[in-house]
């Protein structure tokens, strides 16, 4: 299959850029969590003293890919759905469902920027408890950023049309 | 009606089209305006959710096996299976089944294995006089072996969704014995089919190559030793486990096998990212889903009407099982583990069924909805790889279903089949 680029829409590159971002912040974050484990278990069993941070770094390397990395996957059109009985519809119908799915996404980005920054905000007092330094909210900053990209993609996407298709964002798929 | 407004909306949202994950994020919205509980809870669930030390071993399971799939893993494994059963007559489909089964003890993704094994030995059966057909129904119906031989981390999934009570070493080894079950039963169909049709027989590979051949296999199938060593010796966690195997797996593709280039690594990221992070968003939106669920009784409920239908485990579970098939034609794998699990938990374990045990019917079965039209991925994914339309597929798997079927009904009625290796090691 060969990526066709069509209907590239004038902010197509700055949201390009932001795509990127988003798969290579994700992709550094999983690759650092690998490190980052094995890091724990050498220091227990060659160092002989349990390390405490390799924990709560991690998970928060997790919250980043999670959240982060969902926003690129919504652009490629990767995530799971059940297209059986639209696919049988009129495709006037098709069209208009297809729209309401972006309004109601667009409605559950925005509960999760709005509520997941109150959140940060109220834990930015407390602390891990295994790192003093690191305030839980830093922790939860991924989930309204990763919503808010992902919400941006969905207006894109209601805009402009699925950009999966493009070779930016088809990039590794099929082999 | 708490259930009606909660389960009916997100019934309406995915049959309209909108992507899980988030349906299950809305419809948690839906009811909780409509119970009056604060959204502010809400997102407290999606945090915590994805929040949680025990998660990490999904992704690491996930590219452990991705990135032996990307590199020359498959091959390697036919090339085992090939020396070890290619000989017989029907050898080259015996060789597929083998191989998903070594794969499976990689990898715990069925789409992976189909993808790889059958771009392997869909071309080369057909070239050895295979139907096109029958190569791809060998291919996809073995790969369902993947999610209940360990490391599965559909296991890890449900061992998150039933609360963390249920251990994953345990579920790991109770997955080993229906695993290889399923290998054989579907073993023994493809020898039938082969007498039947005449199949070629393979060569007998002469001893030095053969030798060449495990020793390379090998390499790669320590990821599981390591993962299984591991967890079950005590020295790591599942977690820890799990990612050294990813350490592992990249050190044999890129020093061992070396036929992965380093330029390609951008590939991999860009596909991890985007096929792992689906499956992890999908938990934190389920958290909140499950959460409301608790919040309105809904698993109380549910319990209620089974036993009301009942008060017979088999018969139960037979009706659990219509169920999940039915619901597993029509969905994924992983968002079914996470819906169903908090819900039918209840109801066996208030039968007396072992939460292990459930754990694997549901492997099985849900194995089988991966596989089945209208929406199977795995069937898609074959489909894709051999090129033939899905129709023509599903009917060259008629014999597999039944297999399948047979080994799902043996998994559901002999607990022992799950639980008697967990049990007799302690687990």
């Amino acid at each position: 299959m060969t990526p066709v680029e069509h209907r590239a829409h004038p902010l197509a590159g700055a949201l390009d850029r932001l795509y990127l971002l988003c798969i290579w912040l994700a992709g550094v974050a999983i690759a650092l969590m690998s490190l980052i484990i094995p890091v724990g278990v050498f220091m227990r069993y060659v160092l002989g003293f349990g390390a405490q941070w390799p924990e709560p770094i991690a998970i928060l390397l997790m919250m980043v890919f999670t959240f982060v990395g969902a926003a690129a996957a919504y652009r490629s059109g990767g995530h799971i759905a059940v297209t059986m009985l639209v696919d049988r519809l009129p495709l006037a119908l098709q069209a208009g469902l297809a729209r309401l799915i972006h309004l109601l996404m667009l409605l559950v980005c925005g509960f999760v920027v709005w509520y997941g920054s109150r959140l940060c905000l109220e834990t930015m007092g407390q602390s891990v408890a295994e790192l003093p330094w690191l305030p839980v909210g830093v922790t939860y900053l991924a989930i309204p950023l990763g919503a808010l990209v992902t919400g941006l993609f969905v207006l894109e996407h209601l805009l402009a049309g699925s950009q999966k298709h493009r070779a930016v964002v088809a990039f590794g798929e099929g082999s | 009606m708490d259930a009606l407004v909660l389960l009916g909306s997100f019934f309406l949202l995915m049959m309209v089209g909108m992507p899980v994950a988030y349906a299950l994020g809305l419809s948690a919205l839906v009811g909780a305006l409509w119970i009056d509980l604060p959204l502010d809870a809400v997102m407290i669930q999606l945090a915590s959710g994805v929040n949680k030390f025990s998660l990490l071993a999904i992704p690491f399971f996930v590219l452990a096996g991705a990135i032996m799939a990307e590199g020359g893993m498959a091959r390697r494994l036919v090339a085992f299976a090939g020396v070890l059963v290619g000989f017989v007559r029907g050898g080259l489909s015996l060789v597929n089944i083998m191989a998903s089964t070594f794969f499976g003890a990689i990898s715990g993704s069925s789409v992976a294995d189909t993808a790889s094994i059958g771009s392997v030995l869909i071309p080369e059966m057909e070239k050895k006089g295979y139907p096109r057909a029958f190569a791809t129904a060998v291919t996809v119906s073995g790969s369902v072996q993947a999610i209940l031989i360990p490391p599965s981390h559909n296991a890890v999934i449900y061992s998150l969704a039933a609360g963390g009570t249920v251990s994953i070493a345990a579920l790991f080894m109770a997955g080993v014995l229906p695993g290889l079950l399923m290998g054989l039963v579907l073993a023994i169909l493809c020898l039938i089919i082969a007498r039947k049709e005449n199949y070629p027989k393979g060569e007998v590979i002469p001893l030095k190559q053969a030798l060449k051949i495990c020793v390379e296999a090998l390499w790669g199938l320590m990821t599981m030793v390591i993962i299984l060593g591991g967890i079950l010796s005590g020295v790591f966690t599942a977690n820890e486990s799990a990612s050294i195997a990813v350490l592992w797996a990249f050190f044999v593709t890129m020093f061992i096998y070396r036929d992965y280039r380093w330029r390609d690594l951008p590939k991999l990221v860009h596909r991890t990212v985007k096929t792992v992070t689906v499956v992890m968003i999908l938990i934190g939106f389920a958290a909140c889903f499950g959460y409301l669920m608790t919040l309105m009784q809904i698993p109380m409920q549910v319990t209620a009407f089974f036993t009301g239908l009942s008060d017979n485990k088999y018969v139960i579970l037979g009706l659990i099982n219509l169920m999940l098939l039915v619901l597993g034609c029509l969905m994924d794998m992983s968002p079914l583990i996470l819906i169903l699990t908090p819900i039918l938990l209840p109801v066996v374990k208030l039968l007396g069924v072992d939460p292990v045990h459930f754990g694997m019917i549901m492997m099985v079965n849900l194995g089988i909805g991966l596989i089945t039209p209208p929406v199977g991925t795995v069937l898609f994914v074959g489909a894709a790889v051999s090129k033939l339309k899905i129709g023509v597929v599903t009917k060259a798997m008629a014999p597999f279903f039944v297999a399948l079927f047979i080994v799902l009904l043996m998994v559901t009625y002999i607990p022992a089949l799950s639980l008697w290796l967990p049990q007799t090691m302690g687990l």
